[in-house]
């Protein structure tokens, strides 16, 4: 557990793009607390939020779907390495999937080739194995990428589209380095989208009811150790730089490959999401939860979605979720920890605890201004 | 044997009844010791046995004959090593020394004691112990070595804490004493049976080199135990859960016991089985290097009976009340599946892990960190004995924006080949049809005949033949070519 200052060796200069997002900005604090005196040089669309104060972190303000802003900005900050957060928000429309996803990381790849940057670290997604049918059991890397046609969510398409795109640049040039990293069910301080849906849930007493059997393990992995993880891929494709022309073993090498990072630590869904609720100031015993069938909880989830959706509202049960809450998610880390020497920094319980206590007080600064 | 509440019970449970009949009817040994070759010292040997350990004596008997005896005498060694630690009416300045050299006791012959109080239950084995000692001089001396060794470990463990009056009077203090008290009396034995496994031959020498698998073998079971008997243990003064765990939902041990601690005390039950939990993967592990049958089983038994008791004793407030035991049928349930194979085992395990997590309690301080534990050791299991292949990408899915888009473009390509194949097609049997009726046509073919024929033809085929029967017919004198041909 070693998040103490100077931990394993120099990052150099780094590019944070998406460096003002949930993760990119958990990536910019935990550099500066292992590497204090590293340069971060941060992109982002907008500069405003998750901004870090610290001397040595630089803001730029950048489009990275317009390749002449990019390569501008590449070689004036000319950094050692670049970490690739950026992503368009879930729902956006495909067109942008397309545009920020794919054109954005290629010209990113682009610039970077161009300007010498010795390593380029792609947030990739661990969904992009995951197809409509199938479960999620211990999967390792070498499950193939499901895209196109066989892929219901777009944005999980051209994240593996980039994906590949990043790791076909490595070594053209020879001396540039690419890797991807696929972490799963990210959350933690200010996640938008895990946490405070389930906080929500609760808030609605919809913590009251349980969909299936509560056997299925699933991947939930706490925002610092994702973030973690791309600092030990960036310190490992540098090591592998300095090693060049000598190309590391197939066994060990990082550069053109691609690592889930997960929490290490599947648990059953609904316990996490217990969890979370406990953590919120839930008090309901067990015996007081509902079980719904799978099948049943789907019949609903289907008839809400039609009724509501000829309402035009969104329904607070779709079939989405229900599939989502009864499967096995969860992931084979070993590579990581091999490769890259990965092992999570803040257990599952921790992360819970920060992640829900964040939000508890944003609610109760809300609750104040309100009162006022 | 059977009494009326038992014959009541398993009425009401006819699948534990079922597990009985089967255990007993069709359940072969592995291995059958030969008594007719035996002398009257190894007799009294195994005589003690049966009378000394419960559980233990079955899984001993039916053990491979190269360890049969080893093994056995094993256990005796350490029972009576035990029963002189377990006296506390032998003073200390007595028993130490005895405790620091059993191991040499074994080369005395005839030693015999006889001084334990008279209601320690095994003191009939100290007595009698020189046909121990004799039986232990005739088994191979690489085997008399192990044994000799891991009793010099243990008895000098014992001896430590006999002389920690701190230990004495509070019990075990943090959860690294009460791991060490358990290395002493439970983590040697699983290292002593693991050498003379591997010696014997029926063991992978890999776990000698993974003493941490061997070392989890014997705290499971050990922290099963004590998790168990926590009542037990309290009405004989002994406190073996650390205080480290309690005293940080109770103030006194003994709080733990009264009614109105109930949550606290059931929080303070699952830390312990959190702690015996995290040995629940290793144990899987160890046996996974088990060569022979015998072996396995002896070995397995006791582990599927430890995750069964745990389960048993979650979230259960009877743990501080009375004897929490599994039910017969229940045991011979786990007799029958943990004497196959490493699979239904692991089946075994997962059963229980996930009872287990299916009451585990959301406002337990621990909550999560089960959860974790009971999905870590799920995930192990995945890991030895994979429910699903890595799926094969039977959809071809494109991996790249330009091998999406090469693809779209190579399928529209293709439609619209098939579009022009078409057309040719049709073009080609259009000229060749054009040219040769336009060649029949000059070389004087009538088609206006052969139109009105079909036509008459097509009408008659309809049903319609009286209206156009007579022109057809005239036409055909009328036709001038016809005449001259």
């Amino acid at each position: 557990m070693s998040s103490a200052p100077n931990a394993g060796p120099s990052p150099g200069k780094v590019l944070v793009v998406g460096g003002c997002g949930f993760l990119g900005g958990h990536i910019v604090n935990l550099l500066l607390k292992q590497h204090p005196r590293t340069q971060i040089a941060v992109v982002d669309l907008r500069t405003t939020s998750n901004r870090n104060s610290h001397a040595n972190v630089s803001y730029h303000d950048g489009d990275i779907t317009d390749l002449a802003a990019v390569t501008t900005l590449f070689s004036q900050i000319r950094p050692d390495a670049v970490i690739h957060t950026a992503s368009p928000h879930f729902n956006a429309p495909n067109h942008v999937h397309d545009k920020v996803n794919v054109e954005g990381t290629k010209n990113l790849l682009k610039a970077a080739q161009d300007t010498g940057v010795k390593a380029f670290v792609y947030t990739s997604s661990a969904s992009v194995i995951l197809g409509p049918e199938t479960q999620i059991v211990n999967a390792d890397e070498k499950w193939p990428l499901v895209t196109g046609a066989a892929q219901p969510e777009y944005y999980t398409t051209t994240k593996a589209y980039a994906e590949t795109a990043v790791l076909e640049a490595n070594r053209t040039p020879a001396h540039f380095l690419t890797c991807a990293i696929r972490p799963a069910g990210i959350f933690g301080e200010g996640d938008v989208q895990l946490l405070p849906k389930m906080v929500t849930a609760l808030r609605k007493g919809q913590n009251k009811f349980q969909l299936g059997d509560n056997n299925n393990l699933f991947d939930f992995t706490y925002v610092e150790n994702v973030a973690h993880g791309h600092i030990l891929a960036v310190q490992a494709l540098l090591t592998s730089h300095a090693m060049l022309p000598t190309i590391p073993l197939d066994t060990e090498k990082v550069d053109g490959e691609a690592f889930f990072i997960t929490n290490g630590q599947p648990v059953y869904f609904w316990d996490f999401a217990r969890a979370v609720w406990h953590e919120g100031g839930d008090t309901l015993p067990l015996s007081g939860v509902w079980h719904l069938q799978y099948d049943f909880a789907f019949a609903v989830g289907a008839l809400l979605e039609w009724i509501l959706w000829a309402l035009g509202k969104t329904p607070s049960l779709t079939r989405q979720q229900v599939r989502y809450s009864t499967m096995d998610k969860y992931h084979n880390i070993d590579k990581a920890r091999k490769r890259l020497g990965y092992e999570p920094l803040v257990d599952l319980d921790e992360g819970v605890k920060r992640g829900v206590r964040y939000i508890v007080e944003q609610e109760k600064r809300e609750s104040e201004k309100k009162g006022q | 044997m059977v009494s009326a509440k038992d014959l009541l019970y398993l009425t009401a449970h006819p699948r534990q009844l079922r597990s009985i009949i089967q255990w007993k009817v069709w359940h072969n040994p592995v291995h059958e010791r030969d008594e007719s070759k035996e002398c009257e010292s190894l007799k009294r040997c195994f005589h003690f046995l049966t009378l000394t350990s419960r559980s233990f004596s079955a899984v001993i008997l039916e053990l491979h004959p190269e360890l049969l005896v080893p093994v056995a005498l094993f256990y005796l060694i350490l029972r009576g090593l035990d029963t002189v630690e377990d006296d506390m009416t032998i003073p200390l300045e007595k028993k130490e020394p005895i405790l620091r050299s059993f191991d040499d006791i074994m080369d005395k012959d005839g030693w015999t004691f006889t001084e334990n109080g008279p209601n320690e239950k095994d003191r009939q084995l100290l007595v009698e112990f020189n046909v121990v000692i004799e039986e232990f001089k005739k088994i191979k001396p690489a085997y008399q070595v192990i044994i000799k060794d891991i009793t010099k470990k243990m008895g000098n463990g014992m001896a430590d804490y006999a002389n920690n009056a701190e230990h004495n009077k509070n019990g075990v203090n943090s959860v690294e004493d009460y791991e060490l008290y358990c290395h002493y009396v439970a983590g040697l034995v699983g290292e002593g049976l693991t050498r003379l496994f591997v010696e014997g031959g029926l063991a992978n020498a890999a776990l000698l080199k993974r003493p941490e698998l061997m070392e989890s073998m014997g705290q499971f079971l050990q922290h099963v135990n004590i998790i168990r008997d926590i009542k037990e243990d309290f009405v004989d003064k002994r406190r073996f859960y650390p205080k480290e765990v309690w005293s940080k939902y109770v103030t006194n041990f003994e709080d733990l016991f009264k009614p109105e601690n109930k949550e606290l005390a059931l929080n303070v039950s699952s830390e312990m089985i959190l702690i015996a939990l995290t040995r629940a993967d290793d144990c899987l592990y160890y046996l996974a290097g088990l060569k022979e049958q015998s072996v396995f089983n002896f070995c397995a038994i006791p582990q599927s009976m430890a995750i069964a008791t745990l389960e048993r004793c979650f979230q259960n407030y009877d743990i501080f009340q009375k004897n929490v035991k599994i039910t017969k049928g229940e045991a011979c349930e786990l007799m029958i599946q943990s004497s196959q194979n490493l699979r239904l085992v692991c089946d075994v395990f997962r059963k229980y892990l996930r009872k287990i997590h299916q009451r585990n309690n959301p406002h337990d301080p621990n909550f999560l960190k089960i959860s974790m534990q009971c999905g870590k050791v799920e995930q192990f299991i995945e890991s030895i004995f994979p429910s699903q292949k890595p799926p094969i990408d039977a959809a071809k899915s494109p991996v790249s924006a330009e091998q999406a888009a090469k693809e779209a473009a190579a399928a529209h390509e293709a439609r619209w080949d098939t579009y022009y194949m078409i057309l040719a097609v049709v073009l080609t049997i259009t000229i060749i049809t054009g040219s040769m009726l336009f060649i029949a046509w000059l070389a004087g073919a009538r088609f206006d005949i052969a139109f009105s024929e079909f036509k008459q033809q097509f009408g008659e085929l309809l049903g319609s033949s009286n209206a156009s029967g007579a022109p057809v017919s005239s036409l055909v004198e009328d036709a001038p070519g016809h005449v001259e041909l």
